[in-house]
């Protein structure tokens, strides 16, 4: 069991995932002949040997001891996640500081230690420099806040 | 003299007011974000890569030298002065760097250090200027076959070289060549893999890719681990004892010398240029039971290597196009965004910017030896800043640098997907590295795969009835083959064991 759950197969099966799923998304593409590649030859060959090759590492894991995937925090990466996603949602909606806003206040969040003051300081101190720098130094053509300014 | 005229033409170029300017400001920065805990090279230029579309291409190219030997140089400061070293490459300097800052000898290593890497840094431009031209005229005698051939040694290379499963590091290498396709078919104008969204039919862009699988991962990865902070060390004196100075300058020597043979190599670079010499260094010294208790040749060499190799590591990139490790392979990036295809055609079509940033690449050594010793004191206290306040600021700053590369939204979004497959990727061990290779070579691979195989009528023989392609073809197997028997196998895994 605990072999299923090591690097190395896992990574094997994720390998044969992608090759998948090019090969899904590419069905569609012409293979044509050696002479004259269609679009699809490579992508095809490349899906076929990572399967291949993906095929070795899971059958490679399951014979020999390996290392088990370390459980991850969902914490961070989820946080950082979706504070990004946020940031791209928010920026050319509502602007510059409420993008900034949401982005630390959720990134700060998946650290592990966090205190209100601190984060506001950071805020503050952030929004004052991408100021300075993006929109005066750099004159990028961003709104600060949406309609505002 | 060629070589004096071709060096001075660069040194016209690079000691222009605007590039000169490029490379300080590349400097700070690198130094600025590779002096952070944690942040290696890679990532560091990863981030920083979008500052640099909106410049002339030599400009963009000089700065992004500067970025990479700011932080290069961030990350030595950082190994010595708190123990965090910010990639492989640090992390020997680290072993008796720190115990030296402990003994009270901080400024002594760090200045140790920069000498030493700008000695290394110097040597390293000179190899560079010697052998571009000889290179490039060898290059330019490929044909489609002979390079597709090439890039397969270059690529496998890479990846015996990197650490950890070589299965795993090829596999990688083709999911790279994978995600190279996406976008529109250069001989047929096909759509693949675009999903209908019309960014992607350019392909994904590189930067946000780069950015997600470097930058994101490496963050999210640092707020996982509790950053303990061993408290930053005072720097006092700069200077080293006369003692110490008479036992730095013979190591850095040999490590000028390992590193800018290693640097050459396919997947060398800095990292195996700085182990390589610390071993040397420690086999060659009648007091070896010093290292790793603050010796001073245990920090000259490796500093002195990992630069010399950075330098030369250039030339690969330069001469045929082909990148041997993950900080070329951005550079390759950058320079195909600049409109620029690296190969044996820059130098011939683009002298200025060829020789310009090789010359301004001494310039950066130059630059970092006068800025950042007397500036040490603030990489210092930028140092006691908490993760907490960083991580957001990076994040931040990474946003709205993907933003700007299109004033699109898209980009950002890109740099989160590809953060959380980063980040699958570290938990899985599966190297970046190998995939960036990929991904930077796929595209050219399949344009020169496809013309030979038309060349030839679609027979693969050409392959190998081609000498220069077989040549290189029997050394990519031999390599294969070399990696697959139990001894060798064995001494890299001891190898990578006394890395990790």
């Amino acid at each position: 069991m605990s072999r299923l759950l090591s690097k190395d197969f896992l990574s094997g099966v994720m390998f044969i995932a992608f090759g998948l799923t090019a090969l899904w998304f590419g069905r569609h593409l012409a293979m044509g002949t050696t002479v004259r590649m269609g679009p699809g030859y490579v992508p095809h060959m490349l899906a076929y040997i990572m399967m291949a090759l993906g095929g070795i590492i899971v059958v490679v894991a399951l014979l020999t001891p390996g290392e088990i995937t370390e459980a991850p925090k969902w914490k961070p990466i989820t946080m950082v996640t979706i504070g990004i996603v946020c940031f791209a949602l928010l920026f050319e909606s509502a602007g510059l500081i409420p993008a900034l806003i949401v982005l630390i206040l959720i990134a700060s969040l998946g650290g592990d230690e966090f205190k209100l003051t601190e984060v506001l300081l950071n805020m503050v101190v952030l929004a004052i420099l991408c100021i300075i720098v993006f929109k005066v130094g750099l004159s990028m053509n961003i709104s600060v806040i949406r309609g505002v300014w | 003299m060629d070589l004096l005229h071709n060096l001075s033409l660069g040194l016209g170029v690079a000691l222009s007011f605007q590039n000169l300017l490029y490379a300080l400001v590349g400097c700070m920065v690198g130094t600025l974000i590779g002096v952070l805990p944690g942040i290696g090279p890679v990532a560091t230029i990863a981030m920083l890569l979008p500052i640099t579309f909106h410049l002339p291409p030599t400009a963009a190219l000089i700065m992004l030298a500067g970025i990479y030997y700011g932080a290069q140089y961030g990350g030595s400061t950082t190994s010595i002065l708190v123990n965090l070293p910010g990639e492989a490459s640090s992390v020997v300097t680290c072993l008796d760097g720190y115990q030296m800052a402990r003994n009270g000898r901080a400024g002594a290593a760090l200045s140790i250090s920069a000498l030493g890497s700008f000695f290394a840094g110097t040597v390293g431009t000179i190899i560079i200027v010697i052998f571009a031209e000889p290179l490039t005229r060898m290059a330019q005698k490929f044909g489609p076959a002979d390079y597709c051939s090439l890039m397969a040694l270059g690529l496998v290379a890479a990846v015996v070289l990197a650490s950890g499963s070589v299965l795993k590091a090829i596999a990688m290498v083709f999911l790279g060549l994978l995600f190279g396709l996406v976008g529109t078919d250069v001989n047929t104008g096909a759509q693949r893999f675009t999903f209908d969204i019309p960014e992607l039919s350019d392909g994904i862009d590189f930067a946000p890719i780069a950015m997600g699988l470097f930058g994101i991962a490496e963050i999210v990865v640092n707020l996982e681990r509790r950053m303990s902070r061993s408290g930053a060390i005072k720097v006092t004196s700069l200077w080293p004892t006369r003692d110490e100075a008479r036992r730095a300058w013979p190591a850095v020597v040999r490590g000028t010398a390992l590193g800018s043979i290693l640097g050459v190599l396919p997947g060398g670079g800095p990292t195996l240029g700085a182990f390589s010499a610390y071993t040397l260094e420690k086999k060659l010294s009648k007091t070896p039971q010093i290292f790793g208790k603050g010796a001073v040749e245990g920090v000259a060499a490796p500093e002195a290597a990992n630069n010399a190799a950075a330098q030369t590591s250039f030339i690969p990139m330069l001469t045929l196009g082909i990148p041997s490790n993950a900080v070329m392979a951005l550079m390759v990036g950058a320079m195909i965004i600049q409109g620029i295809q690296p190969g044996p055609e820059v130098m011939t079509k683009k002298p200025d910017l060829f020789w310009g940033m090789i010359a301004s690449m001494w310039i950066g050594n130059l630059m970092l030896v006068i800025i950042n010793l007397p500036m040490i004191g603030m990489w210092v206290k930028l140092l006691t800043v908490p993760y907490r306040f960083l991580a957001p600021a990076i994040l931040l700053f990474c946003c709205i640098g993907a933003y700007s590369l299109q004033n699109s939204t898209f980009h950002v979004v890109q740099v989160a997907i590809f953060g959380v497959l980063g980040y699958i990727f570290v938990r899985l061990g599966c190297e970046g590295a190998p995939f960036l290779l990929g991904l930077v070579l796929g595209p050219q691979m399949e344009e020169y795969f496809r013309r030979a195989m038309l060349l030839s009528r679609g027979d693969p023989m050409v392959f190998i009835q081609r000498p220069i392609s077989l040549g290189l073809l029997i050394a990519t197997a031999i390599l294969l083959v070399l990696m697959a028997l139990p001894s060798i196998k064995k001494a890299r895994e001891e190898a990578f064991q006394e890395e990790g």
